[in-house]
């Protein structure tokens, strides 16, 4: 017998202070229902690295299909198809205009709010970045908003770069000009924003949950069972896979608490953050795919590490500070090794990438649904260049984006053009944003 | 006592023209010339006519005064893209079809949007330190003050509008639309101020014969049969706005809009001008925002250790 009747989107399962939400499951799709009116929302996301990319590692010297890709982007050359690869966009207010050196601070808080910051260390003022514009509209229909993540150093007062504030260098979503929202970089404390009620635990049930280190899966246990009597052969498997998604991430978790007294003491960690950069990548991306797929958020910033940092990368064997590493003076073994962070960079990207793709959600992926944005607000990271910024999307915006090109725009095509071709798929329709001159072409499907 | 690092810099010059006529391509070189002696800035160079190897010159002779500077000057020198407008492509000029001199200009990626340029280079420039100088259609200009809030920065940053009275008809709403809603003064240099001033042809094979394949020398030679003077709408335009208290030109009139008048006594001082910062070879450069390596990899160093 079919009926019209569904599983609410809004479905949680509730149990002793938890409220786990449920992935886009087909219970949730009215029988009799058109397909446009039961598409899987549009998530977007900017994944931001810092001090620039070696270019010429960067773009590939043709345009158009994506064929094979420069040595940095390499990691991404199987998932191809999926990624659309920008050439020109540029962000004017993050150059200088008259207000000398400090373009690392500027670029960081000029790459999401479209405008030039104030040169100051006490006053902050940059704009509403355009992540919270959507927010404001399209994160009425979720539990967050909007997530803001990170993985280093969330320091927000000081002088970061040449008398710019920490704000501007460790941030990058504002939320009015004056109020940047600080990146979450602890995984266990990004854990229970997203899946713990903790405020609602007494304080013995707290003490009760540490002692036992009980999963929080338990504790919806029963609501799980119940709701899994109702459901169909597919969205049991879906269900069961998510559940063990959220048992591998709290599994890291606690892998990573006890890997603590291995931490490289050359290395500032906050409590239960992992040693190692990939390990905490992997485990904030794992929960940036739950936080999608869920759809507790559409909308996510995360600062991969802070603009201008001297981060050494030991793992991939470079002890040498990031940000000085940058400065290469066209020295071909420092280039070398920028290089090779860069990978690095883009290697935990790719398996983000890979694991989206594997997600299966309407008619497709949740990569399709989704436009995560990787890049930089600095090209030459040796000259401070803010023009034809290293910018890929992946995913297909809900399959609006013919997506496996690469498109190169004129030169000094504003970045907050791309801002607001975004917002059109995302549908928030904003005539004029930062220094936009009208909306990016050419990404249609058509 | 004027401390140097606190003074403005000379005035920021954007040049908008069609590159149609052997007179662009010598005001283009005088603006050098002024650029290379620090009595002006280079802001912007655009076409205003869909002509790519119009644009290939342009960086061209960007690059051929470049090269005289070397080492970290060098590596840090920004090459602003040439703007050039869209459009069905316009006939090739014929000073520039058999030019092949290095450039960075294959297609029209290569190039930027006229109007998004010159907002962006006109952001850079210090508070009523700039001058617009267009000769050709005013289309590009037009287009500049459509966008948003660009009004507003017209009128902070720029003093004065220059117009050369060659070839505005092309675009005669563009042209209206510019001369009621253009924010700062405007001067012309009607027609009559290019043919009175003509540039000497004979100074081609002198002036310019330190460089065997002069770039503008090149183009004057392909631009008409030798010998010929040119007509100077464009360069009286320059010069007027990198030194427009200096002399050179009397004004008509009073308000917004004033045309320039010849001052016979200053004919001559004019044309060594004109030929002076045309054919002035080119000079080494200081980066425009030179960046302090040691400090910054000593500020680096700092951070690590205090992260050890």
């Amino acid at each position: 017998m079919i009926t019209k009747k569904s599983l609410p989107r809004r479905t949680f399962l509730r149990g002793m202070g938890t409220a786990v939400a449920l992935p886009f499951l087909d219970a949730m799709v009215p029988a009799l229902a058109s397909a446009t009116t039961t598409k899987p929302p549009v998530r977007m996301a900017f994944v931001y690295v810092p001090n620039g990319i070696i270019m010429n590692g960067w773009n590939p010297e043709y345009e158009g299909t994506l064929g094979e890709l420069p040595r940095i982007l390499k990691p991404l050359e199987q998932y191809s198809q999926d990624i659309t690869l920008f050439g020109n966009l540029t962000h004017n207010t993050g150059r200088a205009l008259l207000d000398g050196a400090g373009d690392h601070g500027r670029c960081c808080a000029s790459y999401l709010t479209g405008v030039q910051p104030r040169k100051t260390v006490i006053d902050i003022k940059a704009g509403v970045s355009f992540d919270q514009i959507v927010a404001n509209q399209v994160g009425k229909a979720t539990r967050f908003p909007s997530l803001e993540l990170g993985m280093e150093d969330a320091r927000q007062a000081g002088d970061c770069d040449s008398g710019y504030s920490c704000a501007y260098t460790n941030n990058l979503a504002w939320k009015s000009e004056t109020q940047p929202l600080p990146p979450v970089l602890d995984p266990r404390a990004l854990f229970e924003r997203l899946f713990g009620n903790g405020l609602a635990l007494t304080p013995a049930a707290r003490a009760r949950e540490n002692l036992y280190r009980r999963s929080i899966l338990d504790f919806v246990s029963d609501d799980t069972r119940k709701l899994e009597t109702g459901l169909g052969p597919t969205d049991r498997r879906k269900l069961d896979e998510y559940l063990s998604s959220i048992r591998e991430i709290e599994r890291q978790i606690e892998k990573a608490e006890k890997d603590n007294t291995q931490i490289d003491p050359h290395m500032e960690k906050p409590y239960g953050v992992p040693a190692d950069f990939a390990e905490h990548f992997k485990l904030m991306s794992d929960m940036m795919t739950v936080a999608f797929q869920s759809d507790l958020t559409r909308v996510i910033t995360f600062l991969v590490t802070h603009e201008g940092t001297s981060r050494p990368y030991r793992e991939i064997d470079i002890p040498d500070g990031h940000h000085p590493l940058t400065h290469h003076r066209n020295q071909p073994d420092l280039i070398e090794k920028v290089t090779q962070i860069n990978s690095y960079h883009v290697r935990q990207f790719a398996a983000w990438i890979a694991k989206l793709r594997t997600i299966r959600e309407g008619d497709g992926s949740l990569l399709d649904n989704c436009m995560i944005v990787y890049g930089a607000g600095l090209s030459d990271g040796n000259r401070h260049l803010h023009e034809d910024l290293p910018t890929l999307i992946a995913g297909r915006g809900g399959s609006h984006f013919k997506s496996g090109r690469r498109i190169v725009y004129r030169k000094e095509t504003p970045m907050c053009n791309l801002y607001l071709a975004m917002m059109d798929r995302m549908g928030v329709h904003v005539e004029h944003f930062g220094d936009s001159t009208g909306r990016l072409d050419a990404l249609d499907l058509t | 006592m004027q401390f140097p690092i606190l003074a403005k810099p000379p005035v920021g010059i954007v040049f908008d023209s069609a590159m149609g006529r052997i007179d662009d391509v010598l005001a283009l070189a005088m603006l050098h010339g002024f650029d290379g002696k620090d009595q002006a800035r280079i802001a912007a160079v655009c076409v205003s006519r869909a002509d790519l190897q119009a644009a290939q010159f342009c960086d061209a002779l960007g690059r051929f005064y470049a090269s005289a500077t070397s080492g970290p000057a060098a590596m840090f020198m920004r090459f602003a893209p040439i703007g050039l407008a869209d459009g069905k492509p316009a006939a090739a000029s014929v000073m520039f079809s058999k030019a092949a001199y290095a450039n960075a200009v294959k297609n029209i990626n290569d190039t930027a949007d006229p109007a998004t340029l010159i907002r962006n280079e006109l952001m850079a420039q210090y508070d009523q330190n700039a001058a617009v100088v267009l000769s050709g259609p005013a289309t590009d200009l037009a287009k500049l003050l459509d966008m948003q809030g660009v009004k507003e920065w017209i009128a902070r940053k720029v003093r004065l509008l220059c117009v050369a009275d060659n070839g505005l008809q092309a675009d005669a709403a563009a042209a209206e639309k510019v001369f009621a809603e253009w924010p700062t003064p405007i001067v012309t240099a009607g027609r009559e101020i290019g043919e009175a001033l003509p540039f000497p042809g004979d100074s081609i094979e002198k002036d310019f014969a330190y460089e065997n394949a002069h770039p503008v020398a090149g183009a004057y030679r392909a631009f008409k049969p030798m010998p010929y003077d040119a007509p100077s709408w464009a360069m009286a335009a320059m010069l007027y706005a990198v030194h427009p208290n200096d002399g050179y030109f009397k004004l008509s009139g009073t308000g917004h809009h004033r045309e320039l008048i010849v001052d016979p006594e200053q004919k001559d001082r004019i044309i060594r001008t004109y030929i002076e910062m045309a054919s002035a070879k080119p000079v080494p450069r200081k980066p425009r925002h030179p960046v302090d390596e040691k400090k910054d990899e000593k500020k680096d160093e700092k951070k690590v250790e205090a992260g050890k």
